[in-house]
């Protein structure tokens, strides 16, 4: 904090409060937050999701979101009150003084209109620029922050250029103003860990370059100890704890707060493969595989999953990690190769399959929102599939039900007769999980079960998982981008790359050098928690080529 | 100046004058701005005008009062679960509400509420109202109130029988197409574009040239109009529902396409379908009263409100009214189904739960 003493105020809010409407009665969200930010400081916002940080960052605007209102408190912008301004003094800030980046691009872009007319949408409507002035502007700023071509780019639609790039835009259009305060609403969580560092890199050369206050929002520790000076953490609405970067990681006082610190220390042994001639759970040979007319996505995969056993498949998004599943689940019949069930062939199509071949393998999805039917009872939810492979019927589909609610730790007479939207995230997650087990399989394909959850959420998802695995002999096919997860559950790791199977073993082998270049470049990718990271891996990767070993 | 005029004077602005002193700005304004207005029309139009305005101020606060009470009356009587959806109705839904519901026991108890068969006649051509008939008698001499109440019984009947096979055949071959594909979607897609393509008046006219006008007819052929438009909405709402994961367990887990729809896609899209169903019906009911209205639907002597209003049309010409009240009959059903489906739209919509 010392840094930016002597520096003025830009933003203060005191004693906000924000109300949400639910249930046609308006409940506090934020309970009375305190915030100082000076010129050129970095903030960080931690919490799990509800907490409240979208929300005051949203706030830190003046801005309300639906179903929201600012009940108590103010908001003080460089000496203007926000929460009295009227509509248009807070539409005349927005954009020129304060600008806003958000999760997600690419819905977030205009898709019918070129990267730089929305570039320069704002300069020229606030006649800061002229129009010419502010292209030339935008290709110094897309130079500045490392886009490729930056004279070209500009005149690309947001379809033609990639994830990370499109992130970077976004960063450069709230750049387009040389505003006060940029709001990062997490910029990097939709993307992979290879180009989240080309975007961490970008956003905070150009926030140090221009002196530009931040709010940086986000669940991710790691990431936040890159970027922000403080940090602040939240808890359903209220601060925990508030300290500069360094101090908050060495030595954080709250209990809540080591919580956080503390998730990634979940791991269990490794297990190796049975020694005696048991055969794989689940065997892939040599597929390939293309959707409908398009070009190849999986490209000559094999790897075997044997009982009892974790297997992480990891590589990053388009890679064919999911693919790979829709192969085995029988969804995508491949064009070569086949898929063996305990020695045995499955047939390539899930309609050709018997009923016993498709209880044999589960998944698990990564939306558990989209993955439970919001107008099914829990109760049908988890009882269908044990009806449907069992054949059970009244009292004893309803104990098999209760059964497995026990399971994974949730008490029937509560959920028994309940909706899934009425359940929190990590709820949701463990019905697909009694769901998956509900029809006795030997394998579950979990995909990508975690990254929508928060980080203590997730932990205990993890924790249940390997329980059961123990107490059920699974085999776990673990398809994930987040090597955190992997360290502490896989027991061997399949590296895939562009549909291909770069590098496969065991866990511990993967995680000690010599790695294949692309295992490097992920692991090397992962955020650490310490605040010098990202300074010292951008120093060994070279500033210039990130951007290039990311978009390989 | 009358008694009526000081009151209606006073009245008004002791109302603005409560709604200022509440600080309820709306009612204020309402109120005032009516003041105003009816200082130019008590000028321009005399005494007269500012009685219409108080009789039409007068219906209306009857017709709020109405909804408001039947409002809270189905909230007594429903189950918790469908209590409290009702109280988010707005009071135009809950009017809808309450017209439904009168049109439905005038058509379910039609031959107790008339005083008279639809067919009997009972006295000259176009006899003016009287104690016996409460609007007159039609071209023929029969009751027009009790036509009117039997036709309730049956243009609404087979404009809902119509609507249902409309909607079976809709949204089956709609849930289909999506749970299917290939080429049962194609082809059921293609079908639907033919008879879309053929305006819908001019193809029922042609049908029913060919059958005949047996009842099943219009009711097959007007289903058969209406079923592509639910086609296509079905078709789009479950499109939306198929690609969700918990389909895609469902189709893992070996279920049937039966189940799939009855059990994973039916349930989450039903809201649409149920606003889609009051709009269909509307539809089906003018094109049905249009159809009698052109005399090749229901058929004389059975009383329909397209027919009569044909029959009487001649009345016009004199400034008699009475062709109009099947119309404001129809009219009003169409409006009242409107406004409950409007409420049900707001519900579907999603924006409730935000």
């Amino acid at each position: 904090m010392s840094k930016y003493h002597n520096k003025s105020v830009l933003l203060e809010i005191r004693d906000l409060k924000i109300d949400g409407y639910a249930d046609e009665t308006w409940v506090p969200i934020i309970k009375g937050v305190d915030l100082t930010l000076r010129r050129g400081e970095v903030l960080g916002l931690i919490g799990e999701s509800g907490a409240g940080k979208s929300t005051i960052g949203a706030a830190a605007m003046g801005y309300a979101r639906d179903g929201t209102r600012i009940s108590e408190g103010s908001i003080e912008f460089d000496g203007m009150e926000l929460t009295t301004a009227t509509s248009a003094e807070k539409r005349a800030l927005r954009g020129s003084r304060i600008a806003y980046v958000a999760q997600s691009a690419a819905a977030s872009f205009n898709p019918a209109h070129k990267l730089i007319d929305q570039h320069t949408e704002a300069p020229l409507h606030y006649r800061i620029k002229k129009r010419m002035e502010a292209q030339e502007d935008a290709m110094e700023l897309y130079e500045r922050l490392r886009l490729p071509n930056p004279t070209e780019i500009g005149f690309r639609y947001p379809h033609q250029v990639s994830g990370g790039q499109l992130q970077r835009a976004m960063t450069a259009m709230a750049m387009s103003c040389r505003p006060d305060l940029i709001i990062f609403d997490e910029p990097t969580t939709a993307l992979d860990v290879t180009t989240q560092i080309e975007v961490l890199a970008a956003i905070r050369d150009i926030v140090d370059q221009f002196d530009t206050a931040a709010i940086y929002i986000t669940h991710d520790l790691a990431v936040v100890a890159q970027m922000a000076d403080t940090i602040k953490v939240l808890l359903k609405g209220e601060e925990v704890e508030h300290a500069s970067t360094e101090k908050m990681l060495d030595a954080p006082e709250e209990d809540y707060t080591k919580s956080l610190w503390a998730v990634r220390s979940f791991k269990r042994p490794q297990k190796s493969r049975p020694e005696d001639d048991s055969r794989p759970v689940i065997s892939v040979q040599g597929v390939d595989a293309a959707y409908t007319g398009g070009a190849k996505v999986l490209d000559d995969i094999s790897f075997e999953i044997y009982p009892g056993m974790t297997v992480a498949v990891v590589g990053e998004s388009g890679s064919g990690k999911s693919t790979a599943a829709r192969v085995i689940t029988g969804l995508l019949p491949p064009m070569s190769g086949e898929v063996l069930c305990r020695g045995e062939a499955l047939p390539p199509r899930y309609q050709d399959r018997t009923r016993d071949q498709l209880r044999q393998a589960q998944m698990i999805y990564q939306m558990a929102d989209t993955a439970l039917n919001p107008k099914s009872r829990i109760s049908d939810i988890i009882g269908r599939p044990a009806q449907f492979y069992s054949g059970l019927k009244g009292q004893g589909l309803k104990q098999r039900v209760d059964e497995l609610l026990d399971l994974i730790e949730l008490d029937p007479a509560k959920f028994y007769n309940r909706f899934p939207p009425e359940l929190s995230g990590g709820q949701k997650q463990r019905i697909g999980i009694a769901r998956a087990l509900a029809a006795e399989p030997e394998f579950i394909i979990c995909d990508e079960v975690t990254s929508a959850l928060d980080q203590l959420v997730a932990e205990g998802i993890l924790k249940l998982l390997d329980r059961l695995q123990q107490e059920l002999g699974l085999a776990y096919m673990f398809i994930t981008h987040d090597l955190a997860t992997v360290r502490s559950i896989a027991d061997e790791v399949v590296v895939m790359q562009n549909g291909k199977v770069v590098e496969q073993g065991a866990k511990e082998e993967m995680f000690t050098p010599p790695h294949h270049p692309y295992t490097d470049l992920l692991l090397s990718s992962v955020p650490e928690m310490d605040p010098n990271w990202l300074t010292t891996l951008l120093e060994e990767r070279g500033v210039d080529n990130i951007g290039e070993a990311a978009s390989v | 100046m009358s008694m009526f005029v000081i009151g209606y004077y006073a009245a008004l602005i002791t109302a603005s004058c409560i709604a200022a002193y509440f600080q309820n700005r709306k009612a204020f304004m309402l109120l005032f701005s009516l003041t105003l207005v009816s200082f130019v029309l008590g000028i321009v139009g005399g005494v007269p005008a500012l009685r219409g305005v108080t009789i039409f101020a007068g219906i209306l606060a009857l017709a709020a009062g109405t909804s408001y009470a039947f409002r809270e009356f189905l909230i007594q009587v429903c189950s918790p679960a469908i209590a409290k959806e009702l109280r988010t109705a707005p009071l135009t839904a809950a009017f809808g509400m309450f017209v439904i519901f009168t049109y439905a026991i005038a058509g379910i108890f039609a031959p107790w509420i008339a005083p008279f068969d639809q067919s009997e006649v009972i006295a000259s051509a176009f006899e003016p109202p009287n104690e016996d008939m409460l609007l007159g008698a039609d071209q023929l001499g029969r009751d027009m109130f009790s036509r009117i109440i039997f036709g309730a019984r049956n243009s609404v009947g087979l404009a809902l029988v119509a609507t249902v096979l409309a909607f079976v055949i809709g949204a089956l071959a709609g849930l289909y197409s999506a749970v299917k594909g290939g080429w049962l979607d194609q082809l059921s897609g293609r079908v639907a574009d033919v008879i879309m393509s053929v305006p819908s008046l001019i193809f029922a006219l042609l049908i029913l040239s060919i059958f005949g006008t047996n009842l099943w007819v219009i009711v097959v052929v007007v289903a058969i109009i209406y079923s592509p438009r639910v086609f296509r909405l079905t078709r789009a709402v479950a499109g939306n529902v198929v690609v969700m994961d918990y389909v895609e367990a469902a189709r893992l887990r070996g279920e049937g396409d039966w189940h799939l729809i009855r059990k994973e896609i039916l349930p989450n899209s039903t809201a649409p379908l149920i606003a889609e169903f009051g709009l269909e019906f509307c539809f089906v009911f003018l094109l049905i009263a249009g159809l009698s209205f052109l005399g090749l639907g229901i058929q004389p002597p059975t009383a329909d409100w397209g027919s009569m209003v044909r029959e009487n049309a001649t009345l016009i010409s004199f400034g008699d009214i009475t062709p109009l009240i099947p119309a404001a009959a129809i009219a009003l059903l169409t409006v009242a189904v409107n406004f409950v489906v409007d409420w049900m739209l707001f519900r579907s919509s999603g924006l409730k739960e935000q």
